[in-house]
This record gives structure tokens, C-alpha cells and sequence, in this order.
């Protein structure tokens, strides 16, 4: 009776579908061809992944007694790092994203670079950031902390500027004609109804930050991260593992605060 | 009755080829209430925004006031568009703050500097404002947030913070198209008892042409970036519409559902 | 309802006397969001109370900011001689990006279906997956593939494995929460016709889910991609290998090249995924 197979969904987002598929699979293919991964060998090498858990990871061990108190202040730096970078970042990012959006500039011609600008900084690791600084400026902490702030202003210029054009755009606009300054409009507009906005991308931010300062911390940015590096190059991998249990605490911690932080501010 | 505004052949093209405007001539005397018609992009919006310059024009020359827009920069700019009170499609309101503080906004234009950016506003204007939102039935909600506030509500607001600005002429670009008929009809009422009673002119864009031809003393139709009409509303023929619109009378008549349709298949 | 509201009015008409009575007109809404000024204040706080902490020496930071701009001008004078090496490992890096990503996508609906509560409808199974998750997510990238490379060696299973974690896990989470936003309505339906829960969830939940599973493998391809790119920093090959140890052997040249090709690519990536989105949404 039928000729043709009834279709169940819709047909763009069939092709949609099997295209990803394809693309999917093909790219599979090209992948494990050039890089010569093989899940065969990573599984015929599972006895020795696991006995090397078992044996040399498990169970967790603490540090000497005397190294915690070191252990914590490296967390605190971590965390010292992410909020005061984040912080510093979101304010210069607020100031430069008044300028990179058409609707609300001043100078509306000149907001396509500042949006490439931010582009440029954004798309480069913070990782790199922190190689190619501490190649100028030295190892240590201070570096980690510009490192940081480079990643998250870029980040945050974007994510700023997105919220401007879908919030304010229109009120921007009326209080131009009421013949409002440009900081009147900022103050007046932009600030009342983009504010929660702002700051939820802010704490956003935080969550990723304290992620980033534990790797940026890993290559010599010092923290917790740094910490975990000498366990790990040291051989001690028991209490590696209890480091990266703290860190995974410390994570969550944040997480759920920052979660918490966000419902309050968006009542 | 002295002119308020005085168009001499503005032209707007946009970068992507548009013509918006094209050698657009006219003048609107004090108290006058102009309607614009016109099907979705015949440049009934940048008409209204080369006025206070919202947009920049691209040929010809704007007089508000006696004085050409076009030609102005800041401070100067600033204080010819705090002369022309806006009213928008959506409200364009700061919904995160207070009734008040939005209808107080109309008065930025006159404050200078750091006042206006702290939002420390002069009692007298304080109690304008309160005068005004008790004329337009708001009082109650004077201390809400404006989002808690219903369409028709909310285009009051818009409506006392033009008025704020002590305008001399007041531009409503399509003020009643996102509300109900009820609260469409209350709008345009206190437009057009607000604006008489002021002897402010008051130039609306507008969708419905049986709105337009009730309230209007002058009607100017628009078409492809031309002015194709420009007259009172009883000259206003059936050939005229079929000009402007480019179909006939019934088909615009027929009802809102109609006509919203033809709208949606316009801005694909 | 229609009292209380009557009530409310006459309360609002009270307090609008009665601020007009004072000398000064207040401005502000009646009810202010009170957390968002003690949130700025402690922000500030806490950041004053970081930098003190940290200790930065910024007069020494500030003398080598000349250094800096040196570094910068090295890096522009680009030196195509490694272009070679540059671009096998760059090819590496997206290879082990590309492959952690479909590998997870594979485990995360797999393990997306333990942990979605309308799947199995077993509480203790999903929130035990919920929660082990949650742990490797915790866990920054860089970490995991440190250690897999001491438990893999050297080469590109400790990349993928290492991404795979975190990947997985990110999948897991976002998955399940797709697969959750599925109307219980639904598979009610499907249930009381007898449909196996396995096939509810082949026929039903999945599908439904789709969109946002591309949505989502599209947007971590990003990270990924970034991810990968340092992981050459901490002793894995690829991109970032290239530019830890041109930099650290003061070769501007190469590393310039290789940091400008990280970022065509994760640009390139990014500027895809805006129009597939765009087009999609």
C-alpha cells in the first residue's frame, strides 16, 4: 500500500541529523587514522591501568602533618587568585564592553574592534597567556593573576556587550531621545537592567577561574596546583590523590555557593 | 501657528542598498496631529527617527524648532531631542526601576552632568512627575517595578515620560501595535487629549487606518520612501489607500488577524 | 483575591501620602533586590583582601612590563622554518579534540541514561552516577591527563583518555538534564502500551533529546579544542607542546606561528558554531 516510508520528523532537521552523522563518522575515521589511536591497545592495556590505580593511587594518603598547613594556604591562594582576577577582569570588562556594542556606543564605528580585540585575547588559552608571560615577566604568582584577567575580561567583554544588546538596547535608545548624556545612559539604562545579568555571567566566571588558576597554578602560577605538580613529578601518587580529592572538594564548594549566589541575585 | 518642523528633501539610504527616504518634503505646525501610514517598510520609522536623529540622514536637511538636526553634535544635539518626546512600539522602559524613576527619566535631557548619572532629581520635577502619573491613573503604582506593570500600563509610562521632557512636538512610533484594543483605545485618547490640551504636535506612526482616520487632524501616507498623500482625513479616498498600500480597501479592512498576516509574510 | 488586591491598593495609596508628607520625595522601587549592594560589597572585599594575600610584587612586574612588549614584537616576526612540525601537531591536537569528543558523546548517553531519573526510574542508581560525575567534573582537564599520562605513557591514548574524563562527565550532566526535560506525560503514555523502558528510550527520550545533544557536543568542541591545545603544556604532545618549548628555547619565531594557528582554529570553531546556531535556532 505504502511506496514511500512516512517521514517522523520534520525534513530539515533529518538532514540535519544524518549530516551530523556522516560528518561524525568520517571524521572518526580521519582522527584515529592520524593520530593512530587504537581503543583495542587502551583496552588490552587495561589490567596494567587498573593494577597501576589500585596499587599506587589507592587508598588516598595524607601528607606529612607538617606540609598541610602549606597544602591549605596553596588552596587559599588558588582561590585568592580566581576571585581577585575575576573581580578586576569584570570591572575593565564592564568599562571596554560600553564600547563594543553598535546600539550603545558613542563611537559605534569603533566597536568592531573592540569586539576582534576581545576575540583575539579570548581565543588563546589563558595557559598560553601565562607561557608567553612568564617567558617576559618571570614565574609566579603575579603573572597567573594577568594570565587569568586577560581569559576572563575577554570573555566577559562578550558576554557583557550579549547582554547590553538584548537588554538595554531599547530603553538606550529612548533615553537618547529624551536627550540623555552618554554616562547618564549607562547609569540610568544599562546599569539597572543589565546588572543581574552582569553579575551572574561574573560568577559564571568565578567557576571557570577557579579551574583555570589550578592549571595556570600547575606551570608555575603557584596554589594548589603547583602543589599537586611536585606530588605527581615526586612519584607520590597516594597523596596526589588526596590533593585532587581537596580540589575537587574545593570545586564543588564553590559551585554550589556560587549556584546559591545566582538565585539570590536573580529574585 | 508657527511651523515646528520643516522636512527639505531628506533622503536615508541604508548601506545595504535600501532606500528608506527618498526626497522626503514636509512641515508640521504646532498642535497639529499627524498621522503617518504606510505598508511595513516604507520608511514610516526612519522618518520618524531622522527627526531627533536617532538615525543619521543621508541627504537633505531636518529643521526642529528653527534649527537644522542634521547638522549638530552633542550638547547642541542633546538639547533639540530633549524638545521631541518618543513613544515606542515596546515601551523601551527601564523595567528594573521604579515608575517613578522612568518618568522621571524624561528629564535627563535638562539635568547637567553627574546629577543625572546619580539619579538625584529636583523635588519640583519630582512632584510634576507625580502630578502626571495621577492624570494618567498611575499613582498607586508609583513605587512598583515597572516589569510588574500590564502593556497598557506600561505605554502610560512611556506616554508621562515624554511628556516630562516638556516637549514641543511628540513622536510615537506604532504605539499601540503590541496592545489589546482596549488598552489601544485608552493610549490613543490620552495621546490625543494630552497632546491637544499642551498644544503639543504630535506626529504617530500607525498600522490601523480606521485608528488613524478617528483620531488624526492630517494624514500622511508614505510608500516605497515617498510621501504618495498628505492631507485631512475625509480626503483620504479609496484610490489613495490602494495607492499607498498597494491593495485595496476591503483587503486592509477585513479585520486585525488579516492584516497581522500580511505583516508576518512582509518581514519574511 | 480580589480583596487582597483591593488591600494592597489601599496600602500602596498609604505609603505614596506618606512619603509625600516628607521633605524629600523618595525615588526608588518599595522593594529593592537588598542582596545585590551586600554582594558587590563583599566582592570588593574579598578581592582587597586576595590581592593582600597573594603578596604580587607589582613594582617588579611593572619594571619588566618593557619585557613584554618585546616578547610581543619577537612573537610578530613570524618563522615559518618548523611550519611541518607546526601543522602535524596542530593536526594532533584537533584529532584528539575530535576524538575525546565522540568517544564522550558515546559514554555520556550511555552513562546520560543512568543518570536521567525518568530512564530507569532507579533514584539510588542516578544519584550515585550524579554524584561520581560531579567528582570528575570537579577535577580540572589538565589533571586527568597527567595522569594518564603516568599510567598510559606518552602519546595520544593519554590525550584522548584524559579528555574523555572530563568530557564524559560534562556530557553525563547535560545529557541527563535533556533527557529529563522530556514530559513525564510522555512516556506515561508509552508506558501503559507496554514499551520497554530500553525502547522509550530509543524511540522516545532520545530523539527528543537530539537537538540538544548536538547543540551541546558543538559547543564543548570549543573547550576541547582549547583544552587540547594547553595540554602540551603540561608534558602531553600536540600544539602546546610546540609552543612551551619554543617559548622556553627563546624561538619567538615558531611559537608565534604556532600560537596564531591555535587561534585561527579555536576562532574558526567558533565562528561555525555561531552560524549553525543561528541557522538552528
Amino acid at each position: 500500500m505504502m511506496r514511500k516510508r512516512i517521514p517522523l520528523i520534520a525534513r530539515d532537521f533529518k538532514r540535519l541529523y544524518t549530516g551530523f552523522l556522516i560528518l561524525a563518522v568520517l571524521l572518526f575515521g580521519i582522527c584515529s587514522y592520524l593520530t593512530n589511536f587504537n581503543l583495542i591497545t587502551l583496552v588490552s592495556n587495561g589490567d596494567a591501568f587498573w593494577e597501576f590505580i589500585t596499587e599506587d593511587f589507592l587508598p588516598p594518603a595524607l601528607p606529612k602533618s607538617s606540609r598541610i598547613p602549606g597544602i591549605l594556604s596553596s588552596v587559599l591562594v588558588t582561590l585568592a587568585l580566581a576571585v581577585s582576577a575575576t573581580t578586576i577582569a569584570a570591572i575593565l570588562a564592564f568599562f571596554v564592553s560600553l564600547f563594543g556594542s553598535e546600539k550603545v556606543s558613542p563611537f559605534p564605528k569603533a566597536a568592531k574592534f573592540v569586539r576582534g580585540f576581545a576575540t583575539f585575547l579570548r581565543n588563546i588559552p589563558a595557559l598560553v597567556w601565562a607561557f608567553i608571560l612568564f617567558s617576559s615577566l618571570g614565574i609566579g604568582t603575579g603573572v597567573g593573576f594577568v594570565a587569568l584577567c586577560i581569559t576572563s575580561f575577554a570573555f566577559m567583554v562578550r558576554a557583557f556587550v550579549e547582554t547590553m544588546e538584548d537588554v538595554s538596547q531599547d530603553c538606550v535608545e529612548s533615553l537618547q531621545a529624551v536627550g540623555a548624556t552618554f554616562p547618564q545612559r549607562v547609569s540610568q539604562a544599562i546599569l539597572p537592567s543589565c546588572l543581574s545579568g552582569f553579575l551572574s555571567w561574573f560568577l559564571y566566571c568565578v567557576e571557570i577561574n577557579i579551574r583555570a588558576s589550578t592549571i595556570v597554578g600547575m606551570v608555575g602560577g603557584g596554589g594548589v596546583g603547583l602543589t599537586l605538580f611536585s606530588y605527581i613529578k615526586g612519584f607520590q601518587y597516594d597523596i596526589a590523590l588526596s590533593i585532587i580529592l581537596l580540589i575537587a572538594l574545593m570545586v564543588i564548594l564553590v559551585d554550589q555557593i556560587t549556584g546559591k549566589l545566582r538565585k539570590e541575585l536573580l529574585k | 501657528m508657527k511651523p515646528i518642523l520643516k522636512f527639505d528633501k531628506v533622503s536615508k539610504y541604508y548601506p545595504n542598498g535600501v532606500h528608506a527616504l527618498n526626497q522626503v518634503s514636509l512641515e508640521v505646525m504646532e498642535g497639529e496631529f499627524v498621522s503617518v501610514i504606510g505598508p511595513s517598510g516604507s520608511g514610516k520609522s526612519t522618518l520618524l527617527r531622522a527627526i531627533n536623529r536617532l538615525i543619521p540622514i543621508s541627504g537633505g536637511t531636518v529643521w526642529l524648532d528653527g534649527q537644522a538636526v542634521s547638522e549638530l553634535h552633542g550638547k547642541k544635539l542633546r538639547e533639540q531631542r530633549r524638545k521631541v518626546g518618543m513613544i515606542f512600539q515596546n515601551y523601551n522602559l527601564v523595567y528594573s526601576l521604579s515608575v517613578l524613576q522612568n518618568v522621571l527619566h524624561g528629564r535627563l535631557g535638562y539635568m547637567n552632568g553627574w546629577k543625572g548619572v546619580f539619579g538625584i532629581y529636583s523635588e519640583p520635577d519630582k512632584r510634576k512627575a507625580l502630578d502626571l502619573l495621577k492624570e494618567l491613573g498611575l499613582e498607586q503604582f508609583s513605587y512598583n517595578r515597572t516589569s510588574d506593570l500590564s502593556g497598557g500600563q506600561k505605554q502610560r509610562v512611556g506616554i508621562a515620560r515624554a511628556i516630562m521632557q516638556n516637549p514641543k512636538l511628540l513622536l510615537c512610533d506604532e504605539p499601540i501595535a503590541s496592545l489589546d484594543p482596549s488598552s489601544a483605545k485608552t493610549i490613543m485618547e490620552l495621546l490625543h487629549d494630552m497632546t491637544q490640551k499642551r498644544n503639543i504636535a504630535c506626529i504617530v506612526n500607525l498600522h490601523q487606518l480606521d485608528v488613524a482616520l478617528k483620531y488624526s487632524t492630517r494624514i500622511i501616507g508614505l510608500s516605497k520612501g515617498e510621501i504618495v498623500f498628505d492631507g485631512t482625513p475625509d480626503q483620504l479616498t479609496d484610490e489613495m489607500i490602494e495607492k499607498i498600500y498597494g491593495t485595496s480597501r476591503e483587503n486592509l479592512m477585513i479585520g486585525g488577524s488579516d492584516d497581522e498576516e500580511k505583516d508576518t509574510v512582509d518581514c519574511a | 483575591m480580589n480583596s487582597n488586591a483591593r488591600g494592597k491598593i489601599v496600602e500602596m495609596e498609604e505609603t505614596v501620602v506618606r512619603e509625600r508628607k516628607a521633605s524629600r520625595i523618595p525615588v526608588k522601587c518599595r522593594e529593592t533586590n537588598k542582596f545585590i549592594p551586600v554582594f558587590l560589597c563583599a566582592v570588593v572585599v574579598l578581592t582587597v583582601m586576595s590581592l593582600i594575600y597573594l603578596e604580587i610584587d607589582w613594582l617588579k612586574m611593572a619594571s619588566r612590563i618593557p619585557d613584554v612588549g618585546i616578547v610581543f614584537w619577537n612573537l610578530a616576526h613570524l618563522d615559518f622554518a618548523n611550519i611541518d612540525l607546526i601543522v602535524s601537531s596542530l593536526i594532533e591536537t584537533i584529532s584528539i579534540a575530535v576524538l575525546s569528543l565522540l568517544y564522550s558523546m558515546i559514554l555520556g548517553i550511555l552513562f546520560g541514561m543512568l543518570a536521567a531519573r525518568n530512564v530507569f526510574r532507579i533514584p539510588f542508581l542516578s544519584t550515585i552516577t550524579q554524584s561520581f560525575f560531579t567528582f570528575l567534573r570537579a577535577v580540572p582537564t589538565p589533571v586527568w591527563v597527567l595522569l594518564m599520562l603516568v599510567c598510559l605513557g606518552m602519546g595520544p591514548e593519554a590525550g584522548v583518555a584524559g579528555l574523555c574524563v572530563h568530557t564524559t562527565a560534562f556530557f553525563t550532566k547535560s545529557f541527563a538534564q535533556s533527557f529529563e526535560s522530556i514530559p513525564d506525560e510522555t512516556l506515561e503514555a508509552l508506558e501503559v502500551t507496554g514499551t520497554g523502558r530500553l525502547s522509550i528510550f530509543t524511540n522516545a527520550i532520545l530523539p527528543a533529546a537530539l537537538s540538544q545533544i548536538v547543540a551541546w557536543a558543538g559547543m564543548r568542541l570549543e573547550t576541547n579544542f582549547s583544552e587540547c591545545a594547553i595540554l602540551g603544556m603540561v608534558g602531553a604532545g600536540g600544539i602546546g607542546y610546540v609552543i612551551s618549548t619554543s617559548l622556553q628555547g627563546y624561538d619567538y619565531g615558531t611559537a608565534g606561528v604556532a600560537i596564531l594557528l591555535v587561534f585561527l582554529v579555536a576562532y574558526c570553531i567558533e565562528r561555525i558554531f555561531v552560524r549553525i546556531k543561528k541557522k538552528f535556532a
